[in-house]
């Protein structure tokens, strides 16, 4: 169970397009398919020149013997043309003592004659040496050399091995050579069968010499297939080896494949000419032609070792190429899954290294944005919350009906109403129905109602005005960013300034933008105060909470970076803030309630 | 990766040393180069044409088969003792196989039993023995050798005559069977009588004397067989010396060169020829199958062929009848 399991896992991760996969299965079929067919074409050419030469080297040790063979044979019929021309030069036949001593001479010369015999056609002992007595019953006239002798007068007849029965000696294996002769008896001419028994020893001894491996060995027959000389003589006699002979008829010269012992035999025939023999050299292939099973065995292992360097190199080269991008991708699943804390992997080949590099800086990047808009979320969420804030400021909202409580005691009640009005369109705008943006001239309605009621709680200590440039009225901003810096001014300004204040609030174009600004003639800043201020170290108090810092972030969240809070300021001359805004322009604009243009004393 | 690295290198020098060992592989596992395979022949005799013409074909069998044949004999061919001793100083030597021509049927049983104790097959050759052990009988069927003997005798005799034996050694089974099958095939004839069976104990000198004297005996005899190869020599010179050659008719067992010559003068009108060459060949390689464990046919039998003048020089008759010698 454990087993199948694991190979069910392994099945799974196995994908045919895994980089991995394709490049072991290319590289390795290719190799394969490569190494394989040059070992094949190599294997066949090599065979095939070495088969050749084996031929080629059978051809000429058969070749030498055959050389050897039929010298051998023609000094034998030399010998014989001699016993020939002494046997008719001879006067007389049966009375020539020389014949005798000149036919024992001949005789003695060569250990491979048997005898030498001349006899009748009528098959009666003419003459011959050694000088044993004749045997009983021969049938030399039923003989095949006798037969043959008389069949073909002209020519030197060979006769198959056979058993010389002639003479009261032992008997023996011999190959007899006869002719149809005329010789001279009694001053008559007359025609006998002259015969020369050879026995094998030569021919032995030459066919032994030759070496065609351990099994090999050379064999002779004779023109109708009988065989001549066999090493093995005997057996074949006996019936217990058999030489397929009938192939090698077909043949004079030549070779051929023999299989019918069930081994591969390389059979080469020649022809010895002067007897009509043929030798027959007999090669095993498993001797001969080693070169196949030497080079066949080689290359199986060699095929063997390549394959399997190739495959480790494959496996090795494609893990080295696939890991990394692997790993890269595990990355990017950690990535996916949400942690972008993770840092990829760096390394592997160079592309991927590029890759991983780049996906890093990319990652990198993500990860700052994620942070920043995370911020900005938070900073939007806190300042909207400050602006709601702001709308309903109980601070305010106390102190303004505090002065109005008491300029009705006082019955002022023109300041009332006016303060009341004002007060009612400043928290209408305020609250504008949600909107964050309104149009500039709200804005400036806004501050105008907020101004109007400071002038009144503030006695007359200082003087506004507003004025809007053609067009700007109808452009779009956000909402209550002014009240922040003139309460700012008010405060931070005028309050502690003792000349009467002054706080001009202007909306007019510049360049490609928007500019709202609000100046005072206040107490102004430092350097210092003015750094803080704008990195948010000073908070007032008093005021309505929406500090000058939120205006910042507000607009520089909202509209993005060139657009913000831009302070000019000189200690005891004034404050001058600066809005820098886009120009949007609202789809309808309403042309209902002009600002006033000029000054107006609250 | 490191790991990885390492075994690359490894991969790599087995690569480079692989050609090395390719090359060696393929020598050194011919069976050329096998032990060669132990056998001891022992027969019941070391000479004569017969047992040579025996050695002669067991020796080209243990040069085929890659064997050293160890061929060894008494000096007797009745002396049935000394094979005993022979057989045991074998089984000390613990060959791969014994081929044994027991010279006594029961005598060599025992300790032919004993081979199988050492674990050594026994493979009988020419004349069989009194023991269960043996894996298989390779030689001539004797009976038939002895009523073909007795057919061609009949022949030449006729079927009212007096015709006599002489044996070799009696007790050993090849002796006994040729007897019994030519005495069961006489016997079908009333009007032949088998005056007289002499055993020589295989010496020529001995069956010399004892044809003489039958011959001299039974002055009337018609037909004389020998039924072997040494009793058939001592028979044919007895004959040759008395001047009985052509009247009488003798029928000789196997071919020695002697007998052959005689059948040529027609002083022997038959021989029965056992196939020695292909015993001993076939025994030797018998021996070899049974010492690699291998199954055997229970007999193997070889030809005997009756000769005469008329056919021993047919070719196959006289590669059958003639050694052949280089």
């Amino acid at each position: 169970m454990k087993w199948t399991r694991a190979i069910a896992r392994l099945l799974k991760g196995f994908h045919f397009r895994k980089i991995q996969v394709l490049i072991s299965f290319s590289s390795i079929t290719i190799t394969i398919l490569a190494v394989v067919l040059v070992s094949f074409l190599l294997f066949n050419r090599f065979t095939k020149v070495a088969e050749e030469n084996a031929y080629l080297n059978l051809g000429q040790i058969i070749e030498q013997v055959n050389a050897n063979l039929e010298m051998y044979v023609s000094g034998m019929q030399d010998i014989f043309q001699v016993a020939q021309d002494k046997m008719s030069e001879a006067s007389d036949i049966t009375d020539e003592p020389k014949l005798k001593e000149q036919l024992e001479t001949l005789l003695g010369t060569r250990q491979d004659l048997v005898s030498i015999a001349l006899f009748t056609t009528e098959g009666e002992l003419v003459r011959g040496v050694p000088a044993y007595p004749m045997r009983r019953n021969t049938r030399l006239t039923e003989q095949s050399w006798f037969e043959s002798a008389l069949r073909n007068p002209e020519e030197l007849q060979f006769s198959p091995p056979h058993i010389q029965n002639l003479f009261k000696s032992e008997y023996r294996w011999v190959v007899s050579m006869s002719r149809l002769i005329t010789y001279r008896d009694n001053s008559r001419d007359q025609e006998g069968v002259l015969v020369m028994d050879i026995n094998f020893r030569t021919i032995d001894e030459l066919s032994q010499r030759v070496s065609l491996g351990k099994k090999g060995y050379v064999y002779i027959i004779d023109s109708v297939g009988n065989i001549v000389y066999h090493p093995q003589q005997q057996l074949i006699y006996a019936g217990l080896k058999y030489e397929n002979i009938e192939p090698v008829l077909n043949y004079a010269y030549g070779s051929y494949v023999d299989e019918t012992e069930g081994e591969q035999r390389l059979i080469t025939i020649q022809t010895v000419k002067p007897a009509g023999w043929k030798i027959v050299g007999v090669a095993y292939a498993e001797e001969f032609l080693t070169t196949r099973k030497e080079l066949g065995g080689f290359l199986y292992g060699f095929l063997l070792a390549a394959i399997a360097v190739i495959l480790v190199i494959n496996l090795y080269v494609s893990a080295r190429i696939s890991q990394p991008i692997r790993r890269l991708e595990r990355s990017v699943k950690m990535v996916e899954k949400g942690d972008f804390g993770t840092s990829v992997h760096v390394g592997g080949a160079y592309e991927v290294e590029q890759l991983s590099k780049r996906f890093n800086l990319m990652l990198r990047r993500i990860r700052e944005l994620m942070d920043q808009i995370i911020r900005e979320q938070e900073a939007k969420r806190k300042s909207e919350l400050d602006v709601l804030q702001s709308q309903i400021n109980p601070h305010f909202l106390y102190n303004t009906l505090n002065s109005v409580t008491r300029m009705a005691e006082l019955g002022r009640t023109e300041e009332v109403v006016t303060t009341i009005t004002s007060l009612s369109r400043f928290f209408r705008i305020s609250l504008s129905k949600g909107d964050h943006i309104i149009t500039v001239r709200d804005e400036l309605e806004h501050i105008r109602h907020y101004l109007i009621i400071q002038t009144i709680r503030f006695k007359n200590k200082f003087t506004y005005e507003i004025h809007a440039e053609e067009g700007t009225l109808d452009c779009l901003t956000l909402k209550l960013i002014l009240q922040p810096l003139v309460e700012n001014a008010i405060h931070h300004g005028i309050e502690k300034s003792a000349e009467a204040g002054f706080i001009g609030v202007y909306a007019r174009f510049a360049e490609d933008h928007l500019e709202l600004i609000v100046k005072d003639n206040g107490i102004g800043m430092t350097e210092e105060t003015l750094g803080k201020l704008l990195s948010g170290g000073i908070r007032s108090e008093k005021g309505s909470g929406v500090g000058v810092t939120n205006v910042q972030e507000r607009v520089s969240l909202y509209y993005g970076k060139p657009y913000g809070l831009y302070f000019e300021s000189e200690p005891e001359e004034g404050t001058s803030v600066t809005i820098k805004l886009p120009i949007v322009r609202a789809e309808n604009p309403e042309n209902t309630d002009k600002p006033g243009k000029g000054g107006e004393n609250g | 990766m490191k790991l990885g690295l390492n075994t690359a290198k490894g991969v790599l020098l087995g690569l480079l040393l692989l050609p090395l060992s390719a090359s060696c592989a393929p020598d050194g596992n011919g069976p050329m180069d096998e032990r060669p395979m132990r056998v001891d022949m022992i027969v019941k005799m070391d000479r004569g044409d017969y047992w040579n013409t025996i050695r002669m074909g067991a020796e080209v069998a243990a040069k085929e088969f890659n064997v050293k044949l160890n061929f060894i004999a008494p000096d007797n061919e009745n002396d049935y003792k000394e094979q005993i001793r022979l057989m045991e100083e074998s089984i000390k030597r613990k060959p791969d196989a014994i081929v044994l021509a027991a010279s006594d049927y029961e005598a060599l049983g025992q300790v032919t039993d004993r081979t199988s104790y050492a674990d050594i097959p026994v493979v009988s050759m020419d004349s069989e023995v009194a023991s269960t052990k043996v894996k298989t009988y390779v030689g001539t069927n004797n009976y038939e050798a002895g009523q073909k003997a007795a057919q061609r005798l009949v022949e030449l005799t006729g079927k009212e005559s007096e015709i006599a034996i002489v044996n070799f050694v009696k007790g050993a089974r090849n002796a006994d069977q040729r007897e019994e099958g030519f005495l069961d095939y006489v016997a079908r004839f009333p009007g032949i009588s088998v005056v007289d069976i002499q055993y020589c104990g295989s010496d020529e000198e001995l069956a010399y004397r004892l044809t003489r004297r039958i011959l001299e005996k039974h002055p009337g005899l018609d037909g004389l067989v020998s039924l072997s190869a040494e009793s058939s020599i001592g028979a044919g010179r007895a004959v040759v010396e008395l001047g009985l050659g052509g009247t009488l008719k003798l029928i000789a067992f196997d071919n020695p060169p002697e007998m052959l010559e005689l059948l040529q003068e027609e002083t022997v009108h038959a021989m029965v020829v056992q196939n020695p060459f292909n015993n001993g060949y076939m025994a030797v390689s018998a021996a070899v199958k049974a010492a690699r464990g291998e199954r055997l046919e229970d007999r193997i039998p070889t030809d005997t062929k009756l000769i005469d003048l008329d056919n021993m020089l047919w070719p196959e008759n006289q590669k059958l009848l003639f050694p052949f010698v280089k």
